[in-house]
């Protein structure tokens, strides 16, 4: 009796769900063609990996012929063997095709990779343990931005330098983004995918609406002219609930592009000691207290734009305008397609005329291992996938990142290619922008510190300032104490 | 043939039937428990690991983020402890009885939270409890007329959801736990009690609670533990260590944060043992107090 | 006595059951609604694209317009993800599978050993059950490692098992259930003749079945969900579990919430049919005739 109730249900369910099913034919299609590049591109790795891609049964029981498309091992069967370990799957796919081509161009260098795609936070863990315990590391790894303090305090025990593998790239590659991921001796141990910097992207389609136009945009170059703009524009659209912009509780973002405007940094460096109290960190959470009281900012839902509810609130025009890395783009093309067009990039505000106006952030900074077979092979083949004209091209075309090689980024053909689709989802040009800023990229270490104050301020300075109104030096200074507690 | 009845003896049973555990603590929880305790003597890293003596220990007493942690995790454990005991053995004494209707159904939707893998039912609850509009949380408070809330921002209404996910994912699980420690008792029990006239109520409290004690024990016990060492729900409810103010910080999310995000294992260990060191003597003297270690007489 | 029986008394009480049936049927019913709401969202959820989720965050209305089968037509075509799908659900039910036999027989035979008899090591070594049962695992982690990459454990399905095969939880538990058991029944077995193992197997293992269904269920639900301990041991993708891969489709850049939640609503079917199969014996349960024997 129980039981047949219970298979009513299941079977009503079911219904359910068929008939929603049946609802629309059209929606049913649309996901599949732009689900993100990342599906496709599986696809193609997966295919290219193991020649034949398409032996599961469409039942798709657990049989053992789909094992093959699932497994990445990619290149040369009599190549060198190596292992990958990533955590973003698309990042395997890329270097997957990139194998191909390194193949092609040294045949007598040939390598074979096993990719593996690890969840985010347990793969830089393993990776740990294994430096650590010397035993099981991988040839090659990812290392997102915020595990390089611990991933490379080894230093070169743990990873191989890349300084002499990255030589004949390096002239054209964005010297300040190279600085972010070198030890504290000096020695290059990370390779870049991107620049990852950060520039402002306005809702112009919104705006226009209200009477501000591209030009008043170009006009801003200050923070106060920025800040007369969202009052303009708040006063003309007199709606509750809608904001020029949002200020993060759960990033530093802001706080970053503030302290490369004056060219400051909170961690110190290798070298020195940290310290939160700067004038930079100060003026930014002053002046962002400032637009909450007049209405022309909100608190971002959930703390940052770079989530969920972040971007609801952009896709529901909430906010108008933010400073963002380059990256996010990729966010507007998977999450947001409907607001193709809609949006212009440009640099962002300063403080004072002259400074700096970007920052680089983020980033995935690839390591070699000493437990490498082959580790000067590997380094040779990583900075030629991350670092060659090719998989650069590569780069901004599949992953949508900002590359770091500036002889790109005025060449017309890589800047302006129309059928790529970051291209064509803005008003204007990513690299034009960022060419356009091309000495005014600054930078902030990510040290051992890092950690500590990065932490200190998303779970309590941010939110005392930013939510409770707290007074910025009590703030900092609560700060201060807690990041000197951990020196 | 002596080996046989040695094999066979009552005496030698007993060690037979504990082999596998006495072996696995041998090979598996000896040395980790070891190493991991000498840890946190220690200061370890990259490359050279060197003893501090009682440092960490000490730098714990005066680390006021560790003892918030401390604090949101006892709060968290009594809550838990009043929460999902009572109401599952409620659960499981109805649902043993004849009163409730449908009770398989019942039994299978209470259940299915607990099927549902973490990784979607922290994603589930995070979207739920949203601070923008459409959480449904939210949604729920503009139609009963009250404003929207910023959940997970403050420490009252935090903790509320981080309760709400926690009995959401475990009633299920702790009824079941009652509902097969009930089959232990004699039925005939009931029987003559009903025959002697008494009251449902003289029966639960009479017969059920002594009977179906050892199994409170153990829920109880489990709880415990389980309540200081929560640290996955916190962690996909913020998506991530961090919570505002740390209203979220755990014990285990202090250890994680410590051992894994900044790679002070020493530190860590330091923690873990202080964690352990809690939790065995709550239990402890919890156990001493039920009896358990009492030699039977019978 | 004779009130008790009157027809008046017999209907009233019939009445008031009825009562108390219809407010307690009620109240499973509103308690099951609450708890099945975020799972029914994400059930509803799986129908839509996944970027849906973004735009209007978990919506409970049957928008059809807006759902389709897409997202589960995508996991039974045979493309990358599917493939991959696939693997890792076959890896986490051999997992879950071996793990759940072995460790229910091995913890029921640990705990017969400490319940039913009395020895001088009976009290400590109970005590270390409890004691294995308060290590927070983390700290065990580093020095586990080492030690597995020693016994060669490394990438095997053995590395992830037996270091938890013991489970103090469920030795516990047993521990606990055949406490409330009289123990007559043994010494009824050994004046039969019948030796301590013959015992152990044919006359208690049948009465402690609701115990074995119980945590038949419990280890199956941790053994799929374990993720920490597999991801430390696992190096091949190819052994990776469902809720491993599940993981990696979550990342700082971006989740794929298309695989993610219908893949996820598809996870929660084998673990269910488990718990079907399975509570029917906490349902049947011991008799009163069984104990007597």
């Amino acid at each position: 009796m129980k039981k047949k109730l219970i298979s009513a249900v299941l079977c009503g369910v079911m219904a359910a769900s068929m008939l929603a099913g049946c609802g629309d034919i059209e929606t049913a299609s649309e996901p599949a063609s732009d689900s993100s590049d990342s599906a496709a591109v599986a696809d193609d790795a997966a295919s290219a990996a193991s020649g034949d891609s398409a032996d599961a049964d469409a039942a798709g029981s657990a049989s053992s012929e789909a094992a093959p498309t699932a497994v990445t091992t990619a290149g040369d069967p009599n190549g060198t063997h190596m292992e990958m370990w990533s955590f973003v799957e698309a990042h395997n796919n890329f270097y997957a095709k990139m194998l191909d081509q390194w193949n092609k161009e040294n045949p007598d260098r040939t390598l074979e990779i096993t990719f593996t795609t690890y969840p985010y936070g347990d793969m830089h863990q393993k990776l740990l343990m294994s430096l650590q315990t010397g035993e099981g590391a991988p040839d090659l790894c990812d290392v997102e931005m915020g595990q390089v303090p611990n991933i490379y305090e080894g230093l070169d025990t743990w990873l191989y330098p890349l300084d002499d593998a990255m030589a004949p790239y390096k002239a054209d590659m964005l010297a300040s983004r190279l600085d972010a991921y070198k030890g504290s001796d000096g020695k290059q141990y990370g390779a870049p995918f991107h620049v990852g910097a950060t520039v402002m992207y306005w809702n112009m389609a919104e705006l226009e609406k209200y009477g501000i136009t591209k030009d008043d945009v170009d006009a801003v170059t200050t923070w106060d002219d920025y800040t007369a703009l969202g009052k303009k524009y708040v006063a003309a659209r007199g709606e509750d609930g809608k904001f020029f912009t949002s200020v993060d509780t759960g990033g530093t973002d802001w706080m970053w592009l503030a302290m490369a405007e004056y060219g400051e940094d909170w961690t110190g460096g290798f070298d020195g000691t940290a310290n939160v109290q700067l004038d930079s960190v100060k003026k930014m959470l002053t002046m962002q207290q400032g637009w909450l009281k007049d209405k022309v900012a909100e608190v971002s839902p959930d703390g940052h734009v770079d989530l969920e509810a972040g971007y609801q609130n952009i896709l529901d025009h909430n906010i108008v305008s933010f400073p963002k890395a380059l990256w996010y783009m990729s966010r507007f093309i998977n999450y947001m397609p409907e607001e193709k067009g809609n949006w212009y990039i440009t640099k962002c505000p300063v403080f004072e005329a002259g400074q700096k106006c970007s920052v680089g952030i983020g980033g995935t900074g690839t390591v070699v291992t000493q437990q490498s077979k082959d580790a000067k092979l590997a380094a040779d083949f990583l900075c030629f996938a991350k670092m060659s004209p090719e998989g650069e091209q590569s780069i901004w075309n599949d992953l949508g990142f900002d590359v770091c090689n500036t002889s790109l980024w005025t060449d017309d053909k890589f800047a302006h290619d129309k059928t790529n689709q970051y291209n064509a989802f803005f008003q204007d040009y990513p690299y034009d922008v960022l060419a356009s800023i091309k000495d005014q990229i600054g930078t902030v270490m990510t040290v051992k510190i890092s950690p500590t104050i990065n932490e200190q301020m998303c779970t309590t300075t941010l939110n005392e300032v930013l939510e409770d109104g707290t007074s910025v030096d009590d703030a900092l200074k609560e700060a201060q104490d807690a990041v000197e507690l951990e020196e | 043939m002596k080996a046989k009845k040695f094999l066979y003896s009552q005496k030698t049973a007993p060690y037979i039937f504990a082999l596998p555990f006495i072996l696995s603590f041998i090979i598996f929880w000896i040395y980790p428990l070891i190493s991991a305790f000498v840890m946190s003597f220690q200061d370890i890293g990259a490359i050279s690991v060197k003893f501090v003596g009682f440092k960490n220990y000490g730098k714990l007493l005066k680390d006021t983020v560790f003892h918030t942690a401390i604090l949101n995790s006892f709060e968290y454990m009594l809550f838990t402890c009043l929460l999902l005991i009572p109401f599952p053995m409620l659960y499981a004494v109805l649902m043993d009885g004849n009163l409730v209707k449908a009770k398989g159904l019942w039994k299978a939707l209470l259940y299915l939270p607990a099927l549902t893998s973490v990784v979607i039912s922290g994603t589930l609850f995070r979207l739920m409890f949203s601070e923008y509009r459409t959480g449904q949380m939210n949604v729920l408070m503009v139609m009963l007329g009250l404003p929207a809330i910023k959940w997970l921002k403050s420490k009252v209404t935090s903790e509320i959801a981080l309760l709400m996910l926690c009995c959401w994912r475990w009633t299920g699980v702790n009824t079941l736990y009652f509902m097969s420690g009930l089959k232990a008792i004699d039925k005939s029990l009931y029987e003559s009690a009903e025959i002697d006239g008494a009251s449902g109520w003289q029966r639960f409290k009479f017969i059920t609670i002594p009977l179906i004690k050892p199994t409170t024990i153990y829920v109880l016990t489990i709880s415990v533990y389980a309540g200081l060492s929560m640290f996955l729900e916190s962690f996909m409810l913020w998506a991530g260590n961090s919570s505002p103010k740390n209203i979220g910080l755990t014990i285990v999310g202090y250890l994680y944060k410590r051992g894994i995000e900044k790679d002070d294992m020493g530190y860590a260990c330091c923690v873990g043992v202080v964690l352990l060191i809690i939790a065995l003597i709550i239990n402890f003297i919890q156990l001493a107090l039920n009896g358990t270690f009492k030699k039977e007489d019978r | 006595m004779s009130e008790k029986n009157s027809p008046e008394m017999k209907k009233g009480m019939r009445v008031k059951h009825g009562i108390g049936s219809f407010f307690a049927t009620l109240w499973f019913a509103l308690i099951s609604a609450v708890i099945i709401f975020p799972v029914f969202s994400g059930f509803l959820a799986s129908f839509r694209p996944g970027r849906e989720l973004i735009r209007r965050g978990l919506s409970i209305n049957l928008d059809f317009k807006t759902m389709s089968l897409y997202n589960y037509k995508y996991l039974f075509t045979p493309n990358a993800d599917s493939a991959k799908y696939w693997m890792w659900f076959k890896n986490s039910m051999v997992l879950t599978l071996v793990s759940v036999i072995l460790t229910l027989l091995i913890c029921y035979f640990i705990a017969y050993g400490l319940t039913m008899y009395e020895f001088p090591l009976k009290n400590f070594l109970f005590f270390l059950v409890i004691a294995t049962m308060m290590v927070p695992f983390e700290i065990l982690l580093l020095p586990l490692y080492k030690e597995m990459t020693q016994l060669k454990l490394m990438d095997t399905l053995a590395g992830v098992i037996l270091p938890g095969l013991c489970g103090a939880s469920t030795i516990f538990f047993f521990h606990q259930y055949m406490l409330s058991l009289p123990k007559e029944l043994l010494d009824a077995g050994r004046i039969d003749g019948a030796n301590e193992y013959y015992i152990s197997v044919r006359i208690m293992m049948p009465i402690v079945k609701p115990a074995f269904s119980a945590m038949a269920i419990l280890c199956a639900m941790g053994a799929w969900n374990n993720m920490l301990w597999p991801l430390m041991i696992f190096r091949s993708a190819s052994k990776f579990t469902l809720t491993i891969g599940l993981n990696t489709l979550l990342t700082p850049y971006g989740n794929n919430y298309d695989v993610l939640i219908a893949g996820s609503m598809l996870a929660i079917l084998p673990i269910f049919v488990v718990f079907l199969l399975f509570q029917r014996y906490i349902i049947d349960g011991m008799t009163a005739g069984a104990v007597k024997g």
